[in-house]
Protein backbone atom coordinates (compact mmCIF):
# COMPACT_ATOMS: atom_id res chain seq x y z
CA UNK A 1 0.00 0.00 0.00
CA UNK A 2 0.90 3.42 -1.12
CA UNK A 3 3.37 5.03 1.78
CA UNK A 4 1.42 8.34 2.61
CA UNK A 5 -2.25 6.80 2.85
CA UNK A 6 -0.37 4.70 5.43
CA UNK A 7 0.77 7.36 7.20
CA UNK A 8 -2.69 9.24 6.47
CA UNK A 9 -4.86 6.28 7.95
CA UNK A 10 -2.42 6.48 11.07
CA UNK A 11 -3.27 10.09 10.97
CA UNK A 12 -6.86 9.54 11.38
CA UNK A 13 -7.03 6.89 13.66
CA UNK A 14 -4.57 8.85 16.20
CA UNK A 15 -6.74 12.54 15.52
CA UNK A 16 -3.18 13.59 14.20
CA UNK A 17 -5.00 16.81 12.45
CA UNK A 18 -1.91 19.20 11.46
CA UNK A 19 2.06 19.27 11.97
CA UNK A 20 1.00 21.94 14.33
CA UNK A 21 -1.39 20.11 16.71
CA UNK A 22 0.34 19.43 19.90
CA UNK A 23 -1.86 16.01 19.77
CA UNK A 24 -1.26 12.63 20.19
CA UNK A 25 2.00 13.32 22.05
CA UNK A 26 3.62 10.70 20.41
CA UNK A 27 3.48 12.61 16.32
CA UNK A 28 4.30 15.23 18.12
CA UNK A 29 6.23 17.53 15.08
CA UNK A 30 4.80 15.39 12.45
CA UNK A 31 2.48 15.91 9.63
CA UNK A 32 -1.00 15.09 9.96
CA UNK A 33 -4.27 14.62 7.85
CA UNK A 34 -4.40 18.26 6.40
CA UNK A 35 -0.77 18.17 5.19
CA UNK A 36 -0.80 14.29 3.79
CA UNK A 37 -4.02 14.58 2.15
CA UNK A 38 -2.02 17.37 -0.02
CA UNK A 39 0.46 15.28 -0.49
CA UNK A 40 -2.13 12.68 -1.83
CA UNK A 41 -3.43 14.65 -4.49
CA UNK A 42 0.05 16.26 -5.61
CA UNK A 43 1.37 12.80 -5.66
CA UNK A 44 -1.23 12.16 -8.39
CA UNK A 45 -3.14 9.75 -6.32
CA UNK A 46 -6.69 9.52 -7.16
CA UNK A 47 -8.84 11.38 -4.45
CA UNK A 48 -10.89 8.40 -4.42
CA UNK A 49 -8.63 6.42 -3.27
CA UNK A 50 -7.65 8.50 -1.11
CA UNK A 51 -10.73 8.34 0.91
CA UNK A 52 -11.26 4.64 0.46
CA UNK A 53 -7.70 3.54 1.45
CA UNK A 54 -6.65 6.03 3.29
CA UNK A 55 -9.23 7.60 5.21
CA UNK A 56 -12.11 5.34 5.84
CA UNK A 57 -9.57 2.62 7.02
CA UNK A 58 -8.52 5.12 10.12
CA UNK A 59 -12.06 5.94 10.72
CA UNK A 60 -12.79 2.48 10.61
CA UNK A 61 -10.38 1.57 12.48
CA UNK A 62 -11.01 4.01 15.59
CA UNK A 63 -14.35 3.23 15.55
CA UNK A 64 -14.06 0.31 16.44
CA UNK A 65 -11.68 0.84 18.95
CA UNK A 66 -14.13 2.91 20.95
CA UNK A 67 -16.94 0.38 20.33
CA UNK A 68 -14.18 -1.91 22.26
CA UNK A 69 -13.81 0.65 25.28
CA UNK A 70 -10.42 1.01 24.08
CA UNK A 71 -10.77 4.64 23.79
CA UNK A 72 -12.84 7.07 24.33
CA UNK A 73 -15.18 10.44 23.54
CA UNK A 74 -12.06 12.79 23.74
CA UNK A 75 -9.58 10.49 21.09
CA UNK A 76 -13.00 9.79 18.80
CA UNK A 77 -13.90 13.41 18.26
CA UNK A 78 -9.91 13.81 17.47
CA UNK A 79 -10.22 11.54 14.74
CA UNK A 80 -13.15 13.04 13.55
CA UNK A 81 -11.70 16.73 13.19
CA UNK A 82 -8.67 14.55 11.44
CA UNK A 83 -10.89 13.10 9.24
CA UNK A 84 -13.33 16.70 8.45
CA UNK A 85 -9.58 18.40 7.95
CA UNK A 86 -8.56 16.04 5.32
CA UNK A 87 -12.33 15.92 3.79
CA UNK A 88 -11.89 19.79 3.28
CA UNK A 89 -8.84 19.01 0.24
CA UNK A 90 -11.65 16.56 -1.26
CA UNK A 91 -13.91 18.79 -1.04
CA UNK A 92 -13.73 19.64 -4.67
CA UNK A 93 -13.68 16.59 -5.99
CA UNK A 94 -17.02 15.65 -4.37
CA UNK A 95 -18.54 18.71 -6.26
CA UNK A 96 -17.54 17.80 -9.30
CA UNK A 97 -19.02 14.09 -8.95
CA UNK A 98 -15.39 12.58 -9.26
CA UNK A 99 -15.43 11.24 -6.33
CA UNK A 100 -19.06 9.57 -4.93
CA UNK A 101 -20.54 9.86 -1.42
CA UNK A 102 -22.01 6.33 -0.22
CA UNK A 103 -25.11 8.86 0.09
CA UNK A 104 -26.35 11.82 2.29
CA UNK A 105 -27.34 11.64 6.03
CA UNK A 106 -29.12 14.64 7.40
CA UNK A 107 -29.20 15.11 11.04
CA UNK A 108 -30.41 17.19 13.76
CA UNK A 109 -31.22 17.40 17.28
CA UNK A 110 -34.61 17.54 17.89
CA UNK A 111 -36.62 20.37 18.41
CA UNK A 112 -36.47 21.35 22.33
CA UNK A 113 -33.07 20.44 22.74
CA UNK A 114 -29.74 22.06 22.51
CA UNK A 115 -27.69 19.31 23.42
CA UNK A 116 -25.34 18.28 20.61
CA UNK A 117 -22.43 16.05 21.95
CA UNK A 118 -23.95 12.72 20.50
CA UNK A 119 -25.27 14.30 17.54
CA UNK A 120 -21.93 15.88 16.78
CA UNK A 121 -20.19 12.21 17.57
CA UNK A 122 -22.29 10.80 15.37
CA UNK A 123 -22.23 13.35 12.34
CA UNK A 124 -18.46 13.63 12.77
CA UNK A 125 -18.39 9.62 12.08
CA UNK A 126 -21.06 9.12 9.73
CA UNK A 127 -19.12 11.76 7.60
CA UNK A 128 -15.64 9.86 8.32
CA UNK A 129 -17.33 6.86 6.40
CA UNK A 130 -17.88 8.32 3.09
CA UNK A 131 -21.20 9.77 3.74
CA UNK A 132 -22.34 13.22 2.78
CA UNK A 133 -24.02 15.04 6.00
CA UNK A 134 -25.99 17.20 6.58
CA UNK A 135 -25.59 18.94 9.54
CA UNK A 136 -28.99 20.89 10.75
CA UNK A 137 -27.47 21.55 13.89
CA UNK A 138 -29.68 21.70 17.51
CA UNK A 139 -33.46 22.25 18.22
CA UNK A 140 -34.64 21.31 14.86
CA UNK A 141 -38.11 21.48 13.87
CA UNK A 142 -40.35 19.00 11.66
CA UNK A 143 -40.15 21.85 8.57
CA UNK A 144 -36.26 22.23 8.56
CA UNK A 145 -36.07 18.07 8.27
CA UNK A 146 -38.60 18.36 5.35
CA UNK A 147 -37.24 21.02 3.66
CA UNK A 148 -34.01 19.78 3.53
CA UNK A 149 -35.39 16.46 2.32
CA UNK A 150 -36.44 18.42 -0.47
CA UNK A 151 -33.68 19.17 -1.59
CA UNK A 152 -31.90 15.77 -0.92
CA UNK A 153 -34.79 13.54 -1.55
CA UNK A 154 -32.55 10.29 -1.21
CA UNK A 155 -31.01 11.08 2.00
CA UNK A 156 -31.68 9.08 5.58
CA UNK A 157 -32.25 11.32 8.51
CA UNK A 158 -30.93 11.39 11.92
CA UNK A 159 -32.56 12.70 15.18
CA UNK A 160 -30.87 13.02 18.40
CA UNK A 161 -32.48 13.96 21.61
CA UNK A 162 -30.82 13.64 25.04
CA UNK A 163 -33.59 14.59 27.28
CA UNK A 164 -36.41 12.79 28.68
CA UNK A 165 -38.68 15.57 28.20
CA UNK A 166 -37.89 16.32 24.42
CA UNK A 167 -37.56 12.59 23.40
CA UNK A 168 -41.44 12.82 22.80
CA UNK A 169 -40.93 15.43 20.40
CA UNK A 170 -39.42 12.79 18.41
CA UNK A 171 -42.64 11.13 17.22
CA UNK A 172 -44.25 14.30 15.38
CA UNK A 173 -41.17 14.66 13.24
CA UNK A 174 -41.05 10.97 12.56
CA UNK A 175 -45.00 11.24 11.55
CA UNK A 176 -44.50 14.42 9.68
CA UNK A 177 -41.40 12.73 8.21
CA UNK A 178 -43.05 9.50 7.26
CA UNK A 179 -45.53 11.67 5.73
CA UNK A 180 -44.36 12.82 2.85
CA UNK A 181 -41.66 11.08 2.35
CA UNK A 182 -42.59 7.27 3.51
CA UNK A 183 -39.59 5.35 1.86
CA UNK A 184 -36.98 7.61 4.05
CA UNK A 185 -35.35 5.58 6.63
CA UNK A 186 -35.01 7.53 9.93
CA UNK A 187 -32.35 6.73 12.69
CA UNK A 188 -32.52 8.07 16.24
CA UNK A 189 -29.99 7.88 18.63
CA UNK A 190 -29.65 9.32 22.34
CA UNK A 191 -28.94 8.46 25.86
CA UNK A 192 -33.08 7.85 26.97
CA UNK A 193 -33.86 6.35 23.93
CA UNK A 194 -34.19 2.57 22.91
CA UNK A 195 -35.12 0.19 20.35
CA UNK A 196 -38.36 -0.13 22.29
CA UNK A 197 -38.98 3.42 22.12
CA UNK A 198 -37.74 3.65 18.43
CA UNK A 199 -40.71 0.90 17.40
CA UNK A 200 -43.13 3.35 19.41
CA UNK A 201 -42.55 6.41 16.97
CA UNK A 202 -42.24 4.77 14.26
CA UNK A 203 -38.59 4.97 13.12
CA UNK A 204 -36.79 2.56 11.38
CA UNK A 205 -33.67 2.70 13.99
CA UNK A 206 -32.01 2.98 16.80
CA UNK A 207 -27.99 3.75 17.30
CA UNK A 208 -26.92 3.07 20.84
CA UNK A 209 -23.09 4.44 19.30
CA UNK A 210 -21.91 5.76 16.37
CA UNK A 211 -20.86 2.68 14.99
CA UNK A 212 -24.13 1.50 14.87
CA UNK A 213 -25.72 4.25 12.86
CA UNK A 214 -22.88 3.80 10.14
CA UNK A 215 -23.05 0.04 10.16
CA UNK A 216 -27.01 0.93 9.77
CA UNK A 217 -26.33 3.16 6.71
CA UNK A 218 -24.06 1.01 4.90
CA UNK A 219 -26.43 -1.72 5.36
CA UNK A 220 -28.83 0.19 3.66
CA UNK A 221 -26.22 1.43 0.71
CA UNK A 222 -25.79 -2.12 -0.25
CA UNK A 223 -30.11 -3.43 -0.36
CA UNK B 1 -31.23 20.81 60.89
CA UNK B 2 -28.08 19.60 61.32
CA UNK B 3 -27.38 15.70 61.28
CA UNK B 4 -24.47 12.82 62.34
CA UNK B 5 -24.48 11.50 58.45
CA UNK B 6 -21.91 9.26 59.76
CA UNK B 7 -24.66 7.49 62.06
CA UNK B 8 -27.26 7.93 58.99
CA UNK B 9 -24.67 6.08 57.16
CA UNK B 10 -23.76 3.50 59.53
CA UNK B 11 -27.77 2.63 60.21
CA UNK B 12 -27.53 1.95 56.76
CA UNK B 13 -24.78 -0.58 56.59
CA UNK B 14 -26.16 -2.36 60.05
CA UNK B 15 -30.45 -1.61 58.77
CA UNK B 16 -31.46 -5.12 56.65
CA UNK B 17 -34.58 -2.75 55.63
CA UNK B 18 -33.53 -1.62 52.38
CA UNK B 19 -33.17 2.02 51.77
CA UNK B 20 -34.65 4.67 48.71
CA UNK B 21 -33.36 7.47 47.92
CA UNK B 22 -34.64 8.40 44.03
CA UNK B 23 -33.71 11.68 43.14
CA UNK B 24 -36.66 12.99 42.83
CA UNK B 25 -38.25 16.64 42.94
CA UNK B 26 -40.22 16.61 39.57
CA UNK B 27 -43.04 14.07 40.15
CA UNK B 28 -43.90 16.70 43.47
CA UNK B 29 -45.01 19.15 40.49
CA UNK B 30 -48.25 16.81 40.02
CA UNK B 31 -48.95 16.82 43.62
CA UNK B 32 -48.08 20.67 43.75
CA UNK B 33 -50.32 21.75 40.44
CA UNK B 34 -47.10 23.49 38.94
CA UNK B 35 -44.92 23.60 35.90
CA UNK B 36 -41.43 22.99 35.86
CA UNK B 37 -41.19 26.74 35.21
CA UNK B 38 -42.58 27.17 38.10
CA UNK B 39 -39.98 25.08 40.08
CA UNK B 40 -36.90 26.38 38.34
CA UNK B 41 -37.30 29.64 39.20
CA UNK B 42 -39.29 29.70 42.47
CA UNK B 43 -38.02 28.21 45.43
CA UNK B 44 -41.29 28.18 47.39
CA UNK B 45 -42.64 25.69 44.57
CA UNK B 46 -39.77 23.63 44.57
CA UNK B 47 -40.08 23.49 48.30
CA UNK B 48 -43.78 22.92 48.46
CA UNK B 49 -42.69 19.75 46.06
CA UNK B 50 -40.15 18.31 47.39
CA UNK B 51 -42.05 18.58 50.76
CA UNK B 52 -45.10 17.01 49.76
CA UNK B 53 -43.13 14.01 48.08
CA UNK B 54 -41.52 13.60 51.47
CA UNK B 55 -45.12 13.49 52.95
CA UNK B 56 -46.64 11.33 50.33
CA UNK B 57 -43.57 8.43 50.46
CA UNK B 58 -42.17 8.00 54.20
CA UNK B 59 -39.92 5.31 52.97
CA UNK B 60 -37.98 8.39 51.47
CA UNK B 61 -34.31 8.04 52.58
CA UNK B 62 -33.55 11.23 52.03
CA UNK B 63 -34.50 14.39 50.11
CA UNK B 64 -32.97 15.18 47.15
CA UNK B 65 -33.35 18.88 46.06
CA UNK B 66 -33.13 19.83 42.20
CA UNK B 67 -30.46 18.79 40.04
CA UNK B 68 -30.46 21.72 37.59
CA UNK B 69 -27.21 21.43 35.26
CA UNK B 70 -27.66 25.27 34.03
CA UNK B 71 -28.18 27.36 36.73
CA UNK B 72 -23.89 27.23 37.63
CA UNK B 73 -23.36 28.08 33.86
CA UNK B 74 -26.30 30.80 34.22
CA UNK B 75 -24.72 32.13 37.63
CA UNK B 76 -21.12 32.98 35.21
CA UNK B 77 -23.19 34.52 32.22
CA UNK B 78 -24.45 32.11 30.39
CA UNK B 79 -27.80 32.34 28.54
CA UNK B 80 -30.04 29.82 29.52
CA UNK B 81 -33.63 28.42 27.80
CA UNK B 82 -36.43 28.58 30.06
CA UNK B 83 -39.17 26.51 28.86
CA UNK B 84 -43.01 25.54 30.74
CA UNK B 85 -42.55 22.03 31.18
CA UNK B 86 -38.69 21.73 30.07
CA UNK B 87 -35.42 21.27 32.23
CA UNK B 88 -33.22 24.82 31.60
CA UNK B 89 -30.61 24.19 29.36
CA UNK B 90 -27.55 26.05 28.28
CA UNK B 91 -28.33 27.54 25.00
CA UNK B 92 -24.56 28.70 23.89
CA UNK B 93 -21.15 28.79 24.81
CA UNK B 94 -19.92 31.94 27.64
CA UNK B 95 -16.12 31.14 25.97
CA UNK B 96 -14.94 30.02 22.83
CA UNK B 97 -11.24 29.78 23.87
CA UNK B 98 -8.98 29.68 26.76
CA UNK B 99 -7.73 33.25 26.63
CA UNK B 100 -10.75 34.70 27.76
CA UNK B 101 -10.64 32.36 30.98
CA UNK B 102 -8.91 35.10 32.60
CA UNK B 103 -11.70 37.33 32.21
CA UNK B 104 -14.34 35.06 34.03
CA UNK B 105 -15.76 36.68 37.01
CA UNK B 106 -16.36 33.66 39.59
CA UNK B 107 -19.97 34.36 40.49
CA UNK B 108 -21.00 35.34 43.89
CA UNK B 109 -22.90 33.04 45.66
CA UNK B 110 -26.45 33.77 45.17
CA UNK B 111 -26.04 35.25 41.85
CA UNK B 112 -28.32 33.84 38.94
CA UNK B 113 -30.56 31.58 40.25
CA UNK B 114 -28.83 29.82 42.58
CA UNK B 115 -30.23 32.16 45.52
CA UNK B 116 -33.45 29.92 44.27
CA UNK B 117 -32.09 27.25 45.15
CA UNK B 118 -30.23 27.79 48.02
CA UNK B 119 -33.42 29.39 49.66
CA UNK B 120 -35.53 26.34 48.80
CA UNK B 121 -32.57 24.23 50.33
CA UNK B 122 -32.90 26.19 53.79
CA UNK B 123 -37.05 25.96 53.75
CA UNK B 124 -36.30 22.07 53.37
CA UNK B 125 -33.56 21.59 55.85
CA UNK B 126 -35.53 23.83 58.17
CA UNK B 127 -38.86 22.04 57.82
CA UNK B 128 -38.22 18.42 56.79
CA UNK B 129 -36.35 16.88 59.87
CA UNK B 130 -37.15 13.38 59.62
CA UNK B 131 -34.40 12.93 56.85
CA UNK B 132 -31.04 14.29 55.77
CA UNK B 133 -31.50 17.07 52.72
CA UNK B 134 -29.57 16.85 49.97
CA UNK B 135 -28.79 19.89 47.56
CA UNK B 136 -27.63 19.49 44.39
CA UNK B 137 -24.89 20.72 42.33
CA UNK B 138 -23.36 20.07 39.38
CA UNK B 139 -19.71 19.03 39.01
CA UNK B 140 -16.01 21.07 37.28
CA UNK B 141 -15.76 18.97 34.21
CA UNK B 142 -19.56 19.09 33.52
CA UNK B 143 -19.54 23.28 34.31
CA UNK B 144 -16.67 23.34 31.82
CA UNK B 145 -18.47 21.66 29.51
CA UNK B 146 -21.34 23.85 29.49
CA UNK B 147 -19.36 27.28 29.98
CA UNK B 148 -16.58 26.23 26.65
CA UNK B 149 -18.79 23.59 25.32
CA UNK B 150 -18.83 20.32 25.79
CA UNK B 151 -17.69 19.09 22.60
CA UNK B 152 -15.07 21.49 22.34
CA UNK B 153 -14.32 20.50 25.97
CA UNK B 154 -14.06 17.12 25.08
CA UNK B 155 -11.23 18.08 22.63
CA UNK B 156 -9.50 20.68 25.12
CA UNK B 157 -7.79 18.11 27.45
CA UNK B 158 -6.30 16.50 24.43
CA UNK B 159 -4.22 19.49 22.53
CA UNK B 160 -5.04 22.24 25.53
CA UNK B 161 -4.67 20.80 28.61
CA UNK B 162 -3.28 23.50 30.50
CA UNK B 163 -6.02 25.68 29.00
CA UNK B 164 -8.75 23.27 30.25
CA UNK B 165 -7.07 23.06 34.02
CA UNK B 166 -7.31 26.97 34.31
CA UNK B 167 -11.22 26.80 33.35
CA UNK B 168 -11.64 23.88 35.95
CA UNK B 169 -10.01 25.61 38.40
CA UNK B 170 -12.75 28.72 37.92
CA UNK B 171 -15.21 26.26 38.15
CA UNK B 172 -13.60 24.48 41.32
CA UNK B 173 -13.57 27.69 43.30
CA UNK B 174 -17.21 28.60 42.52
CA UNK B 175 -18.61 25.13 43.40
CA UNK B 176 -16.53 24.74 46.58
CA UNK B 177 -18.70 28.02 47.53
CA UNK B 178 -21.65 26.93 46.37
CA UNK B 179 -21.46 23.59 48.09
CA UNK B 180 -20.33 25.30 51.67
CA UNK B 181 -23.46 27.49 50.93
CA UNK B 182 -25.97 24.29 51.19
CA UNK B 183 -24.40 23.38 54.15
CA UNK B 184 -24.82 26.61 55.57
CA UNK B 185 -28.19 26.69 54.76
CA UNK B 186 -28.67 23.58 56.54
CA UNK B 187 -28.45 20.46 54.03
CA UNK B 188 -26.80 17.49 55.34
CA UNK B 189 -25.52 16.80 52.15
CA UNK B 190 -24.77 17.66 48.50
CA UNK B 191 -25.20 15.78 44.94
CA UNK B 192 -22.75 16.39 42.42
CA UNK B 193 -23.83 15.65 39.38
CA UNK B 194 -21.06 15.21 36.66
CA UNK B 195 -22.05 13.45 33.37
CA UNK B 196 -20.05 14.68 31.27
CA UNK B 197 -16.92 12.82 33.26
CA UNK B 198 -18.71 9.50 32.17
CA UNK B 199 -17.72 10.20 28.23
CA UNK B 200 -13.48 10.13 29.50
CA UNK B 201 -11.11 7.05 29.89
CA UNK B 202 -10.43 6.76 33.46
CA UNK B 203 -6.78 8.43 33.50
CA UNK B 204 -8.62 11.58 32.15
CA UNK B 205 -11.45 10.97 34.37
CA UNK B 206 -9.00 11.70 37.38
CA UNK B 207 -7.08 13.91 36.11
CA UNK B 208 -9.55 16.58 34.68
CA UNK B 209 -12.50 15.81 36.79
CA UNK B 210 -12.02 13.20 40.32
CA UNK B 211 -8.88 15.38 41.21
CA UNK B 212 -11.07 18.89 41.25
CA UNK B 213 -14.37 17.17 43.05
CA UNK B 214 -12.15 15.61 45.87
CA UNK B 215 -11.36 19.50 46.63
CA UNK B 216 -14.64 20.42 46.80
CA UNK B 217 -15.50 17.07 48.97
CA UNK B 218 -11.84 18.03 50.92
CA UNK B 219 -13.81 21.70 51.41
CA UNK B 220 -17.39 20.50 52.35
CA UNK B 221 -17.30 17.28 53.63
CA UNK B 222 -17.33 16.34 57.58
CA UNK B 223 -19.28 13.87 60.45
CA UNK B 224 -22.58 16.17 59.25
CA UNK B 225 -22.21 16.80 56.13
CA UNK B 226 -21.44 14.24 53.44
CA UNK B 227 -20.61 14.37 49.59
CA UNK B 228 -22.60 11.78 46.93
CA UNK B 229 -20.74 11.74 43.30
CA UNK B 230 -23.01 11.36 40.88
CA UNK B 231 -22.11 9.97 37.26
CA UNK B 232 -24.34 8.76 34.74
CA UNK B 233 -22.20 7.32 32.59
CA UNK B 234 -20.74 4.03 31.58
CA UNK B 235 -18.48 4.20 34.57
CA UNK B 236 -17.55 0.57 35.04
CA UNK B 237 -13.64 1.63 34.11
CA UNK B 238 -14.26 5.04 36.20
CA UNK B 239 -15.18 3.49 40.09
CA UNK B 240 -11.21 3.71 41.06
CA UNK B 241 -11.47 7.26 39.99
CA UNK B 242 -14.59 8.56 41.51
CA UNK B 243 -13.64 6.68 44.77
CA UNK B 244 -10.19 8.85 44.62
CA UNK B 245 -12.61 12.17 45.21
CA UNK B 246 -13.11 11.02 48.86
CA UNK B 247 -16.75 11.12 48.46
CA UNK B 248 -18.69 9.46 51.05
CA UNK B 249 -21.28 7.98 48.58
CA UNK B 250 -22.05 7.36 44.82
CA UNK B 251 -24.72 7.31 42.64
CA UNK B 252 -24.67 5.46 39.26
CA UNK B 253 -26.83 5.59 36.18
CA UNK B 254 -28.76 3.27 34.66
CA UNK B 255 -25.47 2.72 32.08
CA UNK B 256 -24.24 0.45 34.35
CA UNK B 257 -24.87 -2.82 35.55
CA UNK B 258 -24.53 -2.60 39.43
CA UNK B 259 -23.39 -6.06 39.91
CA UNK B 260 -20.33 -4.58 38.02
CA UNK B 261 -20.08 -1.69 40.30
CA UNK B 262 -20.77 -2.99 43.81
CA UNK B 263 -17.52 -5.09 44.21
CA UNK B 264 -15.68 -2.64 43.21
CA UNK B 265 -16.52 0.10 45.92
CA UNK B 266 -15.28 -0.31 49.68
CA UNK B 267 -17.90 -1.54 52.05
CA UNK B 268 -17.89 1.91 54.30
CA UNK B 269 -19.10 3.63 51.42
CA UNK B 270 -22.41 4.23 50.04
CA UNK B 271 -23.44 3.56 46.91
CA UNK B 272 -26.44 4.55 45.11
CA UNK B 273 -28.62 3.53 42.19
CA UNK B 274 -29.76 3.01 39.13
CA UNK B 275 -32.97 2.36 38.12
CA UNK B 276 -33.41 3.69 34.55
CA UNK B 277 -35.17 7.00 35.42
CA UNK B 278 -36.79 7.04 31.46
CA UNK B 279 -37.58 4.18 30.07
CA UNK B 280 -38.49 2.67 33.53
CA UNK B 281 -39.63 4.52 35.70
CA UNK B 282 -41.31 7.47 33.19
CA UNK B 283 -41.95 5.01 30.53
CA UNK B 284 -42.61 2.07 32.29
CA UNK B 285 -45.94 0.61 33.75
CA UNK B 286 -46.13 -0.12 37.68
CA UNK B 287 -45.81 -3.74 36.56
CA UNK B 288 -42.68 -3.01 34.69
CA UNK B 289 -41.48 -0.78 37.99
CA UNK B 290 -42.42 -3.36 40.57
CA UNK B 291 -40.45 -5.82 38.23
CA UNK B 292 -37.38 -4.10 37.64
CA UNK B 293 -37.19 -2.53 41.02
CA UNK B 294 -37.64 -6.04 43.19
CA UNK B 295 -34.88 -7.28 40.18
CA UNK B 296 -32.51 -4.66 41.12
CA UNK B 297 -32.75 -5.59 45.28
CA UNK B 298 -32.87 -9.17 44.69
CA UNK B 299 -29.50 -8.81 42.46
CA UNK B 300 -27.61 -6.65 44.92
CA UNK B 301 -29.20 -7.93 48.53
CA UNK B 302 -25.57 -9.24 49.48
CA UNK B 303 -24.57 -5.60 49.48
CA UNK B 304 -25.27 -3.55 52.84
CA UNK B 305 -23.90 -0.39 51.58
CA UNK B 306 -26.40 -0.73 48.45
CA UNK B 307 -29.07 1.88 48.14
CA UNK B 308 -31.70 1.90 46.10
CA UNK B 309 -32.41 4.85 43.65
CA UNK B 310 -32.87 6.30 40.08
CA UNK B 311 -30.65 6.28 37.84
CA UNK B 312 -30.64 10.03 37.47
CA UNK B 313 -33.25 12.79 38.71
CA UNK B 314 -36.69 11.27 37.59
CA UNK B 315 -38.30 13.42 34.68
CA UNK B 316 -41.33 15.57 34.84
CA UNK B 317 -44.38 13.95 33.25
CA UNK B 318 -43.87 10.66 35.87
CA UNK B 319 -46.89 9.86 36.99
CA UNK B 320 -47.83 9.18 40.83
CA UNK B 321 -49.16 5.61 39.95
CA UNK B 322 -45.47 5.17 38.60
CA UNK B 323 -43.52 6.57 42.06
CA UNK B 324 -46.32 4.63 43.98
CA UNK B 325 -44.81 1.02 42.07
CA UNK B 326 -41.54 1.89 43.27
CA UNK B 327 -42.05 2.08 46.82
CA UNK B 328 -44.44 -0.47 46.81
CA UNK B 329 -42.12 -2.97 45.57
CA UNK B 330 -39.26 -1.69 47.86
CA UNK B 331 -42.00 -2.30 50.93
CA UNK B 332 -43.02 -5.90 49.84
CA UNK B 333 -39.17 -6.57 49.56
CA UNK B 334 -38.06 -5.54 52.86
CA UNK B 335 -42.03 -7.31 54.03
CA UNK B 336 -40.42 -10.98 53.10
Amino acid sequence: MNEILEKLTTCIEFGKINQKSPFPPSMRGEVGADELTKQALEAGIKPTIILENGLIPGMNAVGLKFSQGKVFVPEMLMAAKAMSTALVHLKPFFQSGEVKRKGTFIIGTVFGDLHDIGKNLVAMTVEGAGWEVIDLGVDVKSETFLDTLGKYPDSAVGISALLTTTMANMESVVRNVKEKYPSTKILIGGAPLNTEFCNKIGADFYSRDPQGAVAYLNNLQNC
Amino acid sequence: MKMDMTGWRDSIFTNPEKRAVPVMTYPGLQLAGKSVLDMVTKEEVQYECVKALSEKYPAVGAITLIMDLSVEAEAFGSPVNFSENEIPTVSKRLIDSFEQVVNLKIPAIGDGRTKIHLNAARLAAENITTRPTFGGIIGPYSLAGRLYDITEMMTAILIEPEGAHELLSICTSFLKGYALAFKNAGCNGVLIAEPAAGLLADYQCEEFSSQYVKQIVDFVQDDNFMVVLHNCGNTVSLVESMLKTGAAGFHFGNAVDMCEILPQVPSNRLVFGNLDPAGVIKNGTPEIIKAKTTELLTRTSQYNNFVISSGCDIPPGTTIQNIDAFFEAIAEYNKD
